[in-house]
């Protein structure tokens, strides 16, 4: 069964997207990632074009963040001053990304830029949790646990003016380093269609020290924002959400999430933490293929 | 628009008593929905008149329909190797080519009339020219390109022999809309030669139109930009919400 996007000017096979929605949704259900960066390079692969796979994936992102954020709230773990900081930075790395998607847009080079900055991302991802999964492994076997990695002490970031109290997260810190991440991931979220949750959270943890606890609702809600600024900011300006294959992939997502969560809660993680590793690498050797093997037709057609 | 001078310099010279044209489109408005994957129209038509064989008007006579869509802006690009990766590195914009271009014909274009009475005419995909050409160089290998590319979308095509006399002066020809066609005004030309000229010409107007939700859709989207994209995140965050009130954790 076809259906017609009405952004993205192309007929699909609608149980395709939503078999996509759900298998992305089912992950970040089990891991607790948001899966944009999955999302996007499949959207690309199955056809649609790269400007519309960016734009339209982080409502995907907002509703799977937004059960979890719920979830969070009911538990009082969101510092929702924390969020709003993030989020004030977030508007002006949104407003950047927006502009910069414009530019390459417009110049032919959306599918250079998503490639580009995917592979890196995808290969030093699928990288780590590769090493991390294959060495759990192997410490289970032997019977020991996992070695922890420790929060460095910044020292520098705390010598920082405009200094503010975040009283859910116990802390008195500067209020720019949180504007500088906040503006950062969002403008990575603009470009690339993901809500940068694997950024925003170590950067939470071992830059700003916030207590583990409030980490991962403060993020959820930080995603959100940007999600809904993002949003309406491609809309306006790009013409390239599409909200038809929203709706699909958001209908999949949420399903997916549940049966994720629930799956999480019963099987064990690491030989699947192994297999989403795996599936990273391919998606990022997949694109790097696209950039480096001669296309079969060197010349490309836009426009209409 | 010179094209569509000379068609209207045809029309109004052709001698009364001679043969014409006559000719109709089974359906003069096509309605596109969400469920549309292509369909069919008939244009069909008389030759009226007797053949007056003067002025080297010999020969069998041949009818060619030709079906344009509305003019398009295209941007054809180039990808080079640019430090050991494939880029976009070049681009030419061609504007007022046809998004939709079909031809049917009695018989090849070659053996109805020379290449340059053809394209006078517009007929003949490769007879295709951009009113206006943006490139930095020659822009016929870009030209070349979006006539491949049409033609493997189907967009652009020619059937030879897709024009059949249903008798000796009653002819008909199939013209396939597929989907994914602009909306917009088509122009329906039939054109009737003797001996290489054209004696006879018509052109008949076509409405494509989309319609239903998706028209909508797309009105609100470029209409009202910043609603529809907040519509779109808060769908999105609702079905969050009542997914979670949905499916309520077991912990």
């Amino acid at each position: 069964m076809e259906i017609y996007l009405p952004i993205a000017d192309m007929s699909v096979q609608w149980m395709v997207i939503l078999g996509m929605g759900l298998g992305v949704g089912f992950l970040s259900g089990l891991f607790g990632v948001g899966g944009g960066f999955l999302l996007t390079p499949l959207l690309v692969f199955y056809g649609i074009p790269s400007g519309v796979a960016v734009a339209t994936t982080l409502s995907h992102i907002a509703a799977s963040s937004m059960s979890g954020a719920i979830a969070q709230w009911k538990k009082h773990a969101i510092d929702f001053k924390m969020a709003g900081v993030m989020m004030l930075g977030g508007l002006f790395g949104t407003g950047a990304g927006v502009w910069l998607f414009a530019i390459m847009r417009r110049a032919g080079q959306m599918d250079l830029v998503v490639s580009l900055t995917y592979v890196p991302m995808l290969g030093i991802i699928g990288g780590i949790m590769l090493d991390e999964s294959i060495k759990t492994l192997r410490a289970q076997a032997r019977g020991n646990a996992p070695a922890r990695i420790y929060p460095v002490n910044h020292v520098w970031i705390h010598g920082l003016p405009f200094k503010a109290r975040f009283r859910q997260s116990r802390l008195y810190i500067s209020v720019i380093p949180p504007l500088v991440i906040g503006f950062l991931v969002a403008g990575m979220s603009a470009i690339m269609g993901i809500g940068g949750g694997f950024i925003l959270v170590p950067a939470m943890i071992y830059l700003l020290r916030m207590p583990t606890n409030v980490v991962i609702g403060t993020s959820l809600v930080q995603i959100i924002g940007v999600a809904v600024i993002t949003t309406v900011l491609q809309a306006t300006n790009n013409y390239a959400v599409d909200i038809v294959l929203a709706a699909i992939l958001v209908i999949g997502g949420v399903i997916g999430a549940q049966f994720g969560a629930r799956a999480g809660a019963k099987l064990r993680g690491e030989q699947l933490r192994l297999l989403l590793a795996l599936l990273v690498l391919a998606v990022a050797a997949r694109l790097l293929w696209g950039l480096l093997v001669p296309p079969s037709d060197v010349y490309s057609l836009a426009g209409m | 628009m010179r094209r569509f001078l000379l068609l209207a310099c045809l029309m109004a010279a052709a001698p009364v008593q001679a043969e014409e044209l006559v000719s109709g489109v089974s359906q003069d408005l096509i309605q596109i929905t969400s469920n549309y994957t292509g369909s069919d129209i008939v244009v069909f038509g008389a030759v009226e008149g007797q053949n007056q064989n003067q002025g080297g008007n010999h020969g069998p006579k041949d009818v060619v329909v030709v079906v344009r869509g509305p003019d398009a802006d295209l941007t054809v690009r180039r990808r080079d190797r640019v430090a050991g990766i494939w880029i976009n590195h070049d681009a030419a914009d061609l504007s007022g080519m046809p998004s939709y271009y079909f031809l049917a014909s009695t018989r090849p274009l070659p053996a109805i009339a020379p290449a340059p009475i053809l394209a006078r005419y517009g007929i003949g995909v490769q007879s295709l020219r951009p009113d206006t050409v943006h490139s930095h160089h020659d822009y016929e290998p870009f030209r070349q390109a979006a006539l491949r590319h049409l033609s493997q979308d189907h967009l652009y095509s020619e059937v030879p022999g897709g024009v059949e006399f249903l008798s000796d002066t009653l002819f008909r020809a199939h013209v396939p809309v597929p989907a994914g066609v602009m909306r917009g005004q088509y122009n329906v030309e039939v054109f009737l030669f003797r001996g290489s000229a054209v004696i006879s010409a018509q052109s008949t107007p076509l409405f494509i139109d989309q319609t239903g939700l998706e028209r909508r859709l797309y009105n609100f989207a470029h209409n009202q930009g910043f609603d529809y994209g907040l519509a779109t995140v808060l769908m999105a965050i609702a079905m969050g919400w009542i997914s979670s009130l949905l499916f309520r954790r077991p912990v």
